[in-house]
Parts: structure tokens; C-alpha cells; sequence
């Protein structure tokens, strides 16, 4: 009897997998870590009088596919062959005021590897032309006392007079891709090499760090 | 004899945690200012301030803010960024000091949250003066004289005090000094008048003045200036006590004082002179008050009173320079009761009314009760407050090089409304409308305790405690302009707890010889945090591995800049036949987390110990480390009338330039002191 049982569940579990090749071949999951992505970096030229200035500074977006895994050209920009774009601490998704696309994200708290199913609701897209500008995602850091915002993706982890980016611990975006995938991303540097403890002087900042998992599969889990 | 229930009692007496540190320990000690006596003294931490400078109290772990510091009863104005540097005050003439732990808002009213500090000077009694000097390290010459007689119904004392110093420098590398030089003459008279055996006056006079050269970099976005310039600071005060006995069962006090404080500041750039930064900030304080002590009968007296206090400030920081006022009247009880022997219970009250925050009532109880001849217990429970203080309330200065501005509550709407007029709001994170009024930051306290004399020769002392601090007065971030400046007013938003024990022993060890120690554990922590955590809405980035995990509830630390433990052993010597005396003291202190503005004005950037990018202290974290200081000093006095001291505060020379910048390296110094006293003459032989 035991045996039989046994044969049986194997006979159906084959059969499944079967029909399911059939139909849709299944993609295995990306994840991937992408480091020091160059988010506009220039060295910074200090004035006598007055703020800091980059005189480098191309002021565009560095533009990336998460299908792709690969930086796209900013001359894509209007296209909708990107998800998502950096510059400096500026993050946007490829829809609303930002692109052509209907790229569309969210920020949540949670821990990045127990999390394995996006959420189905609460994406958003780039509105820079409401008042005041909405982004998806804050440009600005997390301020204490401010703990109602959760769009906000770093604090100033340095002093006022010498901003250090930190990436917020246990944030998680969630992205929602042109062509209904679900990708969950994390932020881990913003200092070219992830260096432990970043400063100023020896770390070039806006070099982007982050991990992420793609579902190339539909369905919003993970796995 | 103590005052901290405003009545004079013998400490031990007393059922709230006392402290009392008297002339010879300070003479001893060979402190000169009175943080150097303060930062000795068990559960007290001298702190700097969120700049980096100066030196305030952390009492019970709370901030110097929340500690109400008098001088004769009265309380010592001008506050930076709500600390009261404790150097403007010499100990030359201090009599003793009394530090009272736990709320005492029931008698003192606001600031009076974790603690009052009572520094009472010297009286006249009988003719007597004395000379002294005490040269130091980094040219410190400390120089003080005084005279008082006392003639039939007239006594005159009279203090005066001269420090120099020319500063130290922790960080040669950058420019400026850590302290810059400077130089401050304290003068102080007393004269006390009799007109009746049941009636007397005491007028006294305060001067204060100081003078700072410096010149430092200033931080200007990036860009580094350099400046000289010169500080001034000074107060003065008027206080008059008239006294009148009606009875040996009644007394009506009536108290006048009036208080002024001013500092100013400016800064010039050093490459054309220019000037750069200027800065001035003035306060008043008037006072009268009037109270009645009444024994009803052998177990009860009662002590009532009221007053009112009429506030102001002028300053460069509020945008224009206009005078704003604000006025309290209050009312206070306070009624001993003694059953038995054994047991007495003190209970009180006061009621503030304030222009600005409204009506406070601060109630207060507290028992103590003689278990057996060697066991005493004290349990004393209490509300405290501090009042939103001129700047959270009328701040108005755009700090266009710094980055970000502070805007008080009062001028914040209107201020935000021009700004965004003008087309210089890029958002809101905060809606201005709903920003409201600042409420009193309350504390509700209870301490609890045990003194017990195991022998003449073995005293002990525990007190358990427990703050809780509601309605705190944070900084919240409204709106960042065009220009990506941070605009930031006032809220009541953080709730807090700090609690412990402290223990403290004293043996006398041999004749002459006697042993003191004493220890504070200390858990202070935001309730915010410590729920977030409990939620599991709290994580931490391992820096290296970059990997996020959740912080659980045994790894939250707790608020920046308190240490866990701290502690301290004095041994000291004292042979009046010979005259010798000699003190060796340790002083501890458990590490600690900073913050991200304590910083040093040498303009180096101080790494937070937040490293793993949650913006809460917990133990993965980077710390200050604990750190141990030794102080020694040796003194002989010569028919007791010349008295040489010879002293190394800090002997193993321990500095941190970046975290504790108000620790200067070892002290070497050499005093003397010369005094003379008439010897009364007995009347009609």
C-alpha cells in the first residue's frame, strides 16, 4: 500500500512538471549583484567662497535594464528599453514624469532575503511636476523624526558639514517592469568598492551597489 | 546641614537621594572650577555640549538641560543650546555643593527634571581672609582673595577670583586650538544686617566676566575659512533675602533676585579681515518670591509660597533684535509630617502658570522610614518639567552656510509662507499648520532606596531609579528649500526612560585614611525605538558583508552619550595633627555611543557610531571607549594658616581629541594659600 502511494504522488508530480514545460518554459530567477554603477560621479572642486561644485557632471541618468542585467545607453532615455535610472542620489522608474514606460515602484521595509513575494499593490510612478515634486522614491535622506516617510532610501550617516550617503538597512524596492515582472532590489553602497566605512576624502560617492532578484517568470513570488 | 527641601535638615534626614560635597573635599581635590569638582562625583557625567564645547551635567542620564543648577537657591542663567557651562562658576568661595537626584519641579519649578544642583557660597562669619594661587599646565594661573568680619549686627564677606588660561590644543594638526585662551574675574560680596534678633537681610552681589580670543576654521560647504575672533561672556546678579522670625514656630521669607546674562560674539576672515560672523545673545531673570514656615505642632510644618518670574531675551539669533518677554506665576506647599521617630513623609506641590507653555502642576512625595538604627529607607516618586525654552519658540536665523536652518515655532509658519511665496520650497515634509504649540517636557520619576550604617566605621548607600521623560522637544524637518537646504522646527515627538542604580560606600580604613567608592549602572533608551525594535522594524547592515539582518531587543543599546557603567574609588588621607592630606581618585567611565552632531570645533569630521545603517545605537556598532582617569594631590598646611598643594589631575595623560574634546591632556599644578583668621574674643571675661 505504502509503495503504491508512493508511485502514485511520483507518477503525478512527473505528470505536472510535464504540462507545465509544455505550456511556458520556466525561467530560472535572476539574482545578481551589480557594483560601483557610476550614478554621474565627478570629483568635486571646492571654492573659495561659495558651495562645492562638479564641474564634471554630465547631469544625465545612468540607465539600466533589469532584464538585461546591463547598463542601457542614456541616449535610450526615451525609450522603453530601461526600468530604472540613478543620478547622484536621484533614483527614477521608466514612467510617469520620468520615461515613456510604465515601469512602476514602491519602497517597503523587510529583510531582503526573507521577503519572497512582491507586494500586488502600491506602486507608484515619478510625478516631478506636481508640487511639491513626487518621486517614487526620495532623492533627499531619512531624517530623524521624520519616521512617517518611508520613501527616503538613505540617511546622512556623516555630520552636516560632511554628508556621508548610507543606504537605510532593511529597505527593499520593489519594481514592477514594462512587461509585468517583479523585481526586489536593495541598496548596499554608495561608495565606489563598498568600502566599510566610507568618507569623503579617499571614497568617490554616487557608485551605486546594489543586489537584486529578477523574476523573468509571471507571478509576483520570488522562488 | 542641607537645603534641598528648602528647609535646612540634616542630610542623612532626608528621604530623597542627596549628595553633598563640602569645602574641604573640594579643597582637596584641588578643583578650581566647578566642573572640575562635578566630574568626580558618582552618577554625574560632565558633557560637552552638541558642539563640541563647554561642559554641562548629565545627571541620571539625562542631559544637562534637564538639570536646574542655583546658586544660594536661586538658578544660574544662560543656557547654550539648553547646557549651562559649569566653568563660569569658581569654587573659592562655594561653601558646599547640593545635588539633589530625582524631579524636584515641586519646589524649583521648570528645569528641574532629573535634578537640582544647590551651590551654596560662603557667609560671613566672623573676620577672616585668605590669599591664594594656583598655577597649572597650558599657563593656567588661578588667583582668588577673600576678607569677611562680622561686627555686632553687620557681616561682610567679599570673593574675589581670577582665571587665565591659554587654552589647549588636542588636534595640532588642525588650525586653531580645541580651547582657545581666555581669561574670566568672578567677584562676589555678601552683607548680611540684623535689625532685629527676629529679623535680618543678606544682599548679595555677583560678577562675571569672561574674555575669548580664537581663531579657527569655519566649515562652509565644503570650502574652510579661516577666522580670528573674540568671545565675551558674562552675568551678573542681585539676590536679597529678608528673613523674619515671628516665633520659634514661624518664619516668612521674602527673596528678591534679579539676574542678567550676555555673550557676544565675532569672527573676522583672517585673509582680508573682513568681518565674517557676528553674534550676541542677552537674558534676564527677575524673581520676587515669598514664603512662610509654619510649625504647626511637633509632627507637622508646613511651608507655603509664591512668586512670579519675568524672563527676556535679546539676541542677533532671532532674527531682528527685538526683546521678547515671558512671564510665570506660581504657588508651591510643601508639608512634613513626622508621626514617629522613625517615619517621615514629605509631600508638596507647585503650580506654574506660563505665558507660553500654560499651567504646569509638579506634585512630589517622598517617605523615609528608620527600619532599625543602621537601616534606613527612602522611596521618593515625582512629576518634573522643563519649559520650551526662548530658542525652540522664536529661532529665526537661515543658516545659509550650514546647510540647514532652524526655525522656532512660533515664527515657523509665517517664515515657511514667505519662503514658499517666494518660490523657494522645493517640498514639504511636514505640514507647518500642524506644528501647534510647545507643551513642557514632563518627567514622572521614582527613586527608591537604602542607607545603612553597617558600622561608625562602613556606610552604605543604594538608590534605585526610574525616569520617564514624555513629550520631548526634537527637532523635526519641515521643508528643504530650492537651494536643498533643510528647514527644521520644534515638536513634542520623543518619549524616553532612563533607570539604574547607583551604590555608593564609604570606609573609613585606618586613622586617617578613608576609602570612598561608587557605581551607576545606567539603561537610558527611547521608547520609540525600543517599540520599532520590538516590532521587528529595525535592521542593521553588517558594514563588511553588506548583509541586512534584524536587530532584536537585547542588541538596542540605547541613547547616544550614556554610558552603560560608571564608577568611581577615592582614597583619601587627611592628618590634622600634622597636617598633611593627600587623595588619590580613579575615575571611570563605561563607553559610550556618539551622536551625529557631537562633533569638535577643529573642524575634523567625527565618525557617528551608527556604522551599520539604521540610525540606532545597538551593539554591532562603533563605540567611544570606557576610559579611566587618575587624579592624585598631596598638600601640607603649616599652622593652619599656610597651606601648599601639589596635584596631577589626569595622570596617565588619556585624551580623545575627536569624542571628548573637553578632556584636556595631564594637569600638573602648584598652589598656595595663606589665610588668617581673628581669633573671636570671648565676650565680658
Amino acid at each position: 500500500m505504502k509503495y503504491l502511494f508512493s508511485a502514485l504522488l511520483l507518477f503525478f508530480t512527473a505528470t505536472a512538471f510535464m504540462s507545465c514545460d509544455e505550456e511556458t518554459p520556466l525561467q530560472p530567477v535572476v539574482s545578481q549583484t551589480i557594483r560601483d554603477l557610476n550614478a554621474d560621479y565627478a570629483p568635486l572642486v571646492f571654492n573659495p567662497a561659495g558651495p562645492p561644485t562638479r564641474p564634471g557632471e554630465t547631469g544625465k541618468f545612468t540607465l539600466f535594464s533589469f532584464k538585461t542585467g546591463e547598463i542601457v545607453p542614456n541616449t535610450e532615455l526615451a525609450t522603453t528599453k530601461w526600468d530604472i535610472g540613478f543620478r547622484a542620489t536621484s533614483i527614477i522608474f521608466n514612467s510617469g514624469s520620468s520615461g515613456p514606460g510604465i515601469v512602476v515602484g514602491q519602497i517597503q521595509n523587510g529583510i531582503f532575503d526573507e521577503v519572497n513575494e512582491a507586494p500586488e499593490a502600491g506602486y507608484a510612478s515619478d510625478n516631478a511636476l506636481a508640487t511639491p515634486p513626487q518621486f517614487v522614491i526620495s532623492p533627499s535622506p531619512q531624517i530623524p523624526g521624520a519616521a512617517a516617510l518611508t520613501n527616503q532610501w538613505w540617511r546622512n550617516g556623516g555630520s552636516t558639514t560632511s554628508t556621508i550617503v548610507t543606504p537605510i538597512a532593511g529597505r527593499i524596492i520593489f519594481v514592477r517592469t514594462g512587461d509585468n515582472r517583479f523585481v526586489k532590489m536593495e541598496i548596499l553602497s554608495y561608495y565606489k568598492g563598498a568600502p566599510a566605512a566610507p568618507n569623503n576624502v579617499n571614497d568617490p560617492d554616487r557608485h551605486y551597489t546594489f543586489r537584486y532578484v529578477y523574476q523573468p517568470n509571471e507571478g509576483r513570488s520570488f522562488r | 546641614m542641607v537645603t534641598a527641601t528648602r528647609t535646612e535638615r540634616v542630610m542623612g534626614a532626608l528621604p530623597m537621594p542627596v549628595l553633598m560635597i563640602g569645602k574641604p573635599q573640594i579643597q582637596t581635590m584641588g578643583s578650581v572650577r566647578l566642573n572640575d569638582v562635578l566630574t568626580e562625583q558618582p552618577g554625574l557625567v560632565v558633557v560637552p555640549q552638541v558642539n563640541g564645547l563647554g561642559n554641562g551635567i548629565q545627571l541620571q542620564g539625562l542631559n544637562p538641560d534637564y538639570t536646574l543648577i542655583l546658586m544660594d537657591g536661586e538658578p544660574i542663567i544662560g543656557r547654550f543650546t539648553g547646557s549651562l557651562e559649569l566653568s563660569r562658576i569658581a569654587v573659592g568661595n562655594i561653601k558646599q555643593i547640593e545635588i539633589v537626584k530625582g524631579p524636584s519641579s515641586s519646589l524649583y519649578g521648570s528645569d528641574a527634571l532629573a535634578g537640582v544642583i544647590n551651590i551654596i557660597t560662603d557667609r560671613p562669619e566672623g573676620t577672616k581672609g585668605s590669599v591664594s594661587a594656583r598655577y597649572a599646565t597650558f599657563n593656567t594661573l588661578d588667583l582668588n582673595a577673600d576678607f569677611g568680619f562680622k561686627k555686632d549686627r553687620l557681616g561682610v564677606y567679599t570673593f574675589l577670583n581670577r582665571y587665565r588660561t591659554d587654552g589647549y590644543d588636542l588636534s595640532p594638526q588642525s588650525f586653531g586650538k580645541t580651547v582657545a585662551p581666555f581669561s574670566n574675574y568672578t567677584f562676589n560680596t555678601k552683607i548680611t544686617y540684623q535689625f532685629t534678633p527676629a529679623a535680618d537681610l543678606s544682599v548679595s552681589v555677583r560678577r562675571f566676566e569672561e574674555r575669548q580670543t580664537f581663531g579657527f576654521e569655519v566649515q562652509n560647504a565644503g570650502a574652510r575659512i579661516r577666522t580670528f575672533g573674540e568671545g565675551t561672556t558674562g552675568d551678573w546678579n542681585v539676590n536679597t533675602v529678608f528673613t523674619q522670625r515671628f516665633s520659634t514656630r514661624s518664619k516668612m521669607i521674602g527673596r528678591l533676585y534679579a539676574t542678567r546674562y550676555h555673550t557676544a560674539t565675532w569672527l573676522n576672515r583672517e585673509s582680508d579681515g573682513a568681518p565674517y560672523y557676528t553674534d550676541y545673545f542677552q537674558q534676564t531673570f527677575l524673581r520676587p518670591e515669598a514664603n512662610a514656615e509654619w510649625f504647626l505642632n511637633d509632627k507637622n510644618m508646613l511651608t507655603l509660597g509664591a512668586g512670579a518670574i519675568r524672563e527676556s531675551v535679546q539676541t542677533s539669533r532671532y532674527g531682528d533684535d527685538a526683546e521678547r518677554f515671558q512671564f510665570t506665576y506660581y504657588g508651591f506647599f510643601q508639608h512634613e509630617w513626622t508621626p514617629t521617630g522613625k517615619l517621615s513623609v514629605i509631600s508638596g506641590g507647585r503650580l506654574d502658570h506660563n505665558s507660553i507653555y500654560g499651567s504646569q502642576f509638579s506634585p512630589k512625595l517622598s517617605a523615609r522610614y528608620e527600619v532599625s538604627p543602621k537601616v534606613a529607607l527612602k522611596v521618593s516618586s515625582g512629576v518634573g518639567f522643563k519649559a520650551p525654552d526662548f530658542r525652540q519658540v522664536y529661532f529665526n536665523f537661515l543658516n545659509a552656510a550650514g546647510g540647514y536652518s532652524v526655525l522656532g515655532t512660533e515664527v515657523a509658519p509665517a517664515r515657511l509662507t514667505e519662503l514658499d511665496a517666494a518660490g523657494q520650497i522645493q517640498a514639504y515634509f511636514f505640514d507647518p499648520a500642524t506644528l501647534g504649540k510647545l507643551q513642557a517636557e514632563r518627567s514622572w520619576s521614582v527613586n527608591a532606596g537604602a542607607s545603612v550604617n553597617m558600622s561608625a566605621r562602613l556606610q552604605g548607600e543604594i538608590n534605585l531609579f526610574h525616569n520617564s521623560i514624555d513629550n520631548l522637544i526634537e527637532t523635526q524637518a519641515v521643508a528643504i528649500t530650492t537651494n536643498n537646504q533643510t528647514l527644521y522646527s520644534y515638536r513634542n515627538i520623543a518619549r524616553a526612560f532612563t533607570q539604574g542604580v547607583e551604590a555608593n560606600l564609604s570606609y573609613a580604613l585606618f586613622k586617617h585614611w578613608s576609602l570612598a567608592g561608587g557605581y551607576q549602572l545606567l539603561f537610558a533608551k527611547d521608547k520609540d525605538v525600543l517599540e520599532q525594535v520590538r516590532d521587528g522594524n529595525v535592521f542593521y547592515r553588517d558594514p563588511a558583508t553588506l548583509v541586512t539582518q534584524r536587530l532584536a531587543r537585547r542588541e538596542y543599546v540605547g541613547l547616544y552619550n550614556r554610558s552603560r557603567h560608571m564608577g568611581n574609588i577615592k582614597l583619601f588621607y587627611l592628618n590634622p595633627a600634622t597636617g598633611w592630606e593627600g587623595s588619590i581618585r580613579l575615575v571611570y567611565r563605561g563607553r559610550y555611543g556618539v551622536g551625529a552632531l557631537q562633533g569638535n570645533i577643529q573642524g575634523e569630521n567625527i565618525p557617528p557610531s551608527d556604522s551599520n545603517s539604521n540610525g540606532v545605537l545597538d551593539r554591532f556598532d562603533s563605540f567611544v571607549r570606557g576610559y579611566g582617569l587618575v587624579n592624585v594631590a598631596v598638600g601640607k598646611t603649616i599652622r593652619e594658616t599656610l597651606r601648599v598643594q601639589l596635584g596631577v589631575d589626569n595622570v596617565f595623560n588619556h585624551t580623545e581629541p575627536v569624542f571628548i574634546p573637553n578632556l584636556p591632556g595631564r594637569l600638573l599644578y602648584i598652589s598656595g594659600r595663606y589665610q588668617f583668621q581673628q581669633k573671636s574674643k570671648p565676650k565680658n571675661p
